[in-house]
């Protein structure tokens, strides 16, 4: 019989399916926020069960700033550029999503043992979910080629450190957390801008179209 | 001065002093100076602090969430230094920009602040006990430069800030997993949050880590931190980054930022060496990340007639080298590899600023249609000749000392084969880099020259870099060598 946490945790996997397949802006970004308001669930049940106060407090940080802040400031980046769905994704709409899907549950099984001897909460489910939903986004970014998919594969893979955080790290004091979180939203703020700009001068988010420079 | 409060100043001086450009108008004599003003006495004051460290003794602030020991003050040395001679240069280049009308004083202002604010970033990195900070303040940095290098707007400056922030952010992601995988299989043993996250705790209970876990956590920092610091495959955003953004960005890029992300790595090294894994096994990883990318940039640097692409692809070769040296390991070998940042720091501003000049002087970056610098620009050539020797490792200036070191302690350590293949990658990059200086300095500009020798303000900042790394490749700076002895000590835990 599964337990909450496990059922949170097979929960969030499947929602990063959804934010990466939805070919449709909106839903993605809809997508993300629920991914992003398990996730903060994930945090007061662990608070909860394992009397670790400090993710309580983590849980309300996450709530305003990526279940509210930035699926509002994507939304409103959507609404400007007046996009509606993704372009075509690096081998195409039906097997990327497989193909990504396939390869993160693969990597999250051959690591998480690891993670499990040193995690302050020896949770199997939720572990595989937190490198699943990394993985997840690491693969956003190198098989879609929409901008604004790429922004939300940011957000994904740091939900995905976020619960390894709490996890493996709930103790840690809480500068550490304000700190990534800080980060994240300059670099989800930061990463808008850019993206309003590639679409003024490619006229396109597809990202696989700016191609002038040779790396 | 109280050592507590001239930490605490480094870091907050270069943040007052982006805030103060970022709120006043854009009056730009007023910007200026107190951007060279700010500029200054931030070299000031992280040159007194290192001075209290080149015994080797270490100061801690803020609970001992932040430090500087001697690792930390070679690297404060090179923000200080390299940091305000390609602040002092930027005013005079950021002047031709707005001239030639290829940005306003609005973007100015913002290339300003955003400088004090990367210098501020980039110290904050070094200054990190906590691991978690480091990581937080390396992640910093990208976030600071990404406009400084997009400030040109445009289809080819966007795409680079594209790659750059979605290539480094991804890198880090790794390192950041690193972080939180360490701090985990320290508290295990350690058993204090607090005290977890600190390097200097974690460098003392090295031994009590699990090695399997260290072994994860080390290819974890390696790809996270070697990605930012432009090691092979991940490096390929920095040269688009270095050649699309301003001069005085791309030299600040390379000349500090990318050692930044290294002292980064170089943390983590210190401690899976420390543990009971030992140092073979860090040492076979570098060797092998740094000889491939010593050979990637060296082939790529074979086809380049763009010179700041070429000089960008130079960057990610000596990334390579410094990580050899920590390959090689030993007291020399890792001596080598610091005093590299220094001498590679040095050159690698000055080659980014004299670019600025030759795009001032030819209007052109591509060195097949440049020739004659020589004649229409003497000082920028002689300058140019010299980033060059130092870059290829000609004896007498500051890299062929690092690279010396290198070899003989590869060859002490009988590590022949590596050594050879190592010496083979700096003969191409040698042969590389001399055809296309001659290209450059001798023959007929095969395009038109837009004007002569640039002022001598403007060229005053690089005369100094010149010397800097002429002093450092024939003199032994001693404050410098105990500087690096302290620090080397540190890190293989003596």
């Amino acid at each position: 019989m599964l337990d909450l946490l496990s059922i949170l945790s097979i929960a969030i996997i499947i929602t990063s399916l959804g934010v990466f397949s939805l070919r449709n802006y909106q839903f993605s970004i809809y997508t993300y926020a629920v991914q992003t308001f398990i996730l903060v669930s994930i945090f007061f049940t662990l608070a909860f069960r394992f009397d670790a106060e400090q993710l309580s407090i983590w849980g309300m940080i996450a709530f305003f700033t990526k279940v509210v802040f930035i699926p509002m400031l994507l939304l409103k980046l959507v609404k400007k550029l007046d996009v509606k769905s993704e372009d075509e994704p690096v081998s195409g709409f039906f097997i990327s999503p497989i193909i990504a899907m396939g390869f993160s549950l693969a990597i999250s099984m051959a690591i998480y043992p690891i993670y499990l001897e040193f995690s302050l909460i020896k949770e199997a489910i939720p572990l595989m979910a937190s490198i699943t939903v990394f993985m997840m986004g690491i693969f956003g970014f190198i098989l879609r080629n929409s901008a604004i998919k790429q922004i939300l594969a940011y957000c994904m893979f740091e939900n995905g450190i976020h619960l390894s955080l709490a996890l493996m790290a709930y103790n840690s004091p809480e500068i550490a957390e304000l700190g990534i979180l800080t980060d994240a939203i300059f670099a989800v703020v930061i990463m808008s801008i850019l993206a309003q700009r590639f679409f003024k001068y490619f006229g396109s988010l597809d990202v696989s179209k700016a191609n002038e420079l040779k790396g | 001065m109280n050592i507590e409060l001239l930490l605490f100043l480094i870091l907050i001086v270069p943040l007052i002093i982006s805030g103060l450009i970022w709120f006043l108008k854009k009056d730009l004599k007023i910007l200026t100076s107190i951007h060279l003003g700010g500029a200054i006495i931030e070299a000031i004051l992280g040159l007194a602090a290192v001075a209290s460290v080149v015994n080797g003794k270490t100061y801690f602030i803020f609970d001992q969430m932040l430090f500087l020991d001697a690792v930390g003050g070679v690297f404060v040395t090179l923000i200080a230094i390299t940091g305000v001679l390609v602040n002092i240069y930027s005013i005079k280049y950021m002047q031709w920009q707005v001239e030639s009308a290829h940005i306003t004083e609005k973007d100015v202002k913002l290339f300003f602040s955003l400088s004090h604010l990367f210098i501020f970033t980039m110290t904050f990195s070094v200054l990190a006990n906590n691991i978690v900070l480091m990581w937080v303040a390396i992640e910093a940095t990208t976030l600071s430069s990404v406009f400084m290098v997009a400030i040109n707007k445009g289809k080819k400056s966007t795409e680079s800030a594209w790659k750059y922030i979605v290539i480094c952010s991804i890198g880090l992601a790794f390192a950041l997993y690193a972080t939180v995988l360490l701090y985990s299989a320290g508290f295990s043993v350690i058993n204090d949050s607090h005290s977890t996250m600190l390097w200097t705790t974690l460098m003392s209970h090295a031994k009590e880590i699990n090695s399997d876990a260290l072994k994860l956590i080390f290819v974890f920092a390696l790809i996270g931190f070697g990605t930012k610091a432009g090691f092979a495959p991940t490096h390929t955003w920095l040269p688009d980054v270095h050649s699309e953004g301003p001069a005085p960005a791309s030299a600040m890029l390379s000349g500090i930022l990318l050692k930044c992300a290294l002292l980064g790595l170089v943390r983590y090294y210190a401690i899976v060496g420390n543990s009971t894994l030992g140092f073979e096994f860090v040492q076979s990883v570098m060797i092998v990340s740094g000889l491939l990318t010593v050979f990637v940039a060296a082939l790529f640097l074979i086809k380049q007639h763009d010179v700041k692409r070429m000089f960008a692809y130079h960057s990610i070769a000596h990334m390579g080298v410094i990580a050899v040296g920590l390959g090689f390991g030993g007291f020399l070998g890792i001596f080598a590899a610091l005093f590299h940042t220094l001498a590679h720091s040095f050159t690698k501003a000055l080659a980014f600023c004299v670019t600025g000049n030759i795009q001032k002087i030819y209007g052109t970056r591509n060195m097949e249609k440049m020739g004659g610098m020589i004649k229409i620009a003497p000082i920028t050539a002689i300058l140019f000749g010299i980033a060059v020797c130092s870059l290829v490792g000609v004896p007498g200036f500051a890299i062929f000392v690092s690279e010396f070191y290198i070899i003989q302690e590869a060859i002490s350590s009988g590590g022949y084969i590596p050594v050879a293949l190592f010496i083979i990658g700096l003969i191409i990059i040698f042969i590389a880099d001399f055809s296309h200086y001659n290209l450059a300095t001798f023959g007929q500009s095969k395009t038109e020259v837009q004007c002569g020798e640039v002022e001598r303000k403007a060229n005053a900042p690089l005369i100094a870099l010149a010397a800097l790394i002429i002093i450092f490749g024939i003199f032994t700076v001693d404050s410098w060598v105990s500087l690096l002895n302290s620090a080397v000590k540190i890190i293989i835990g003596v």
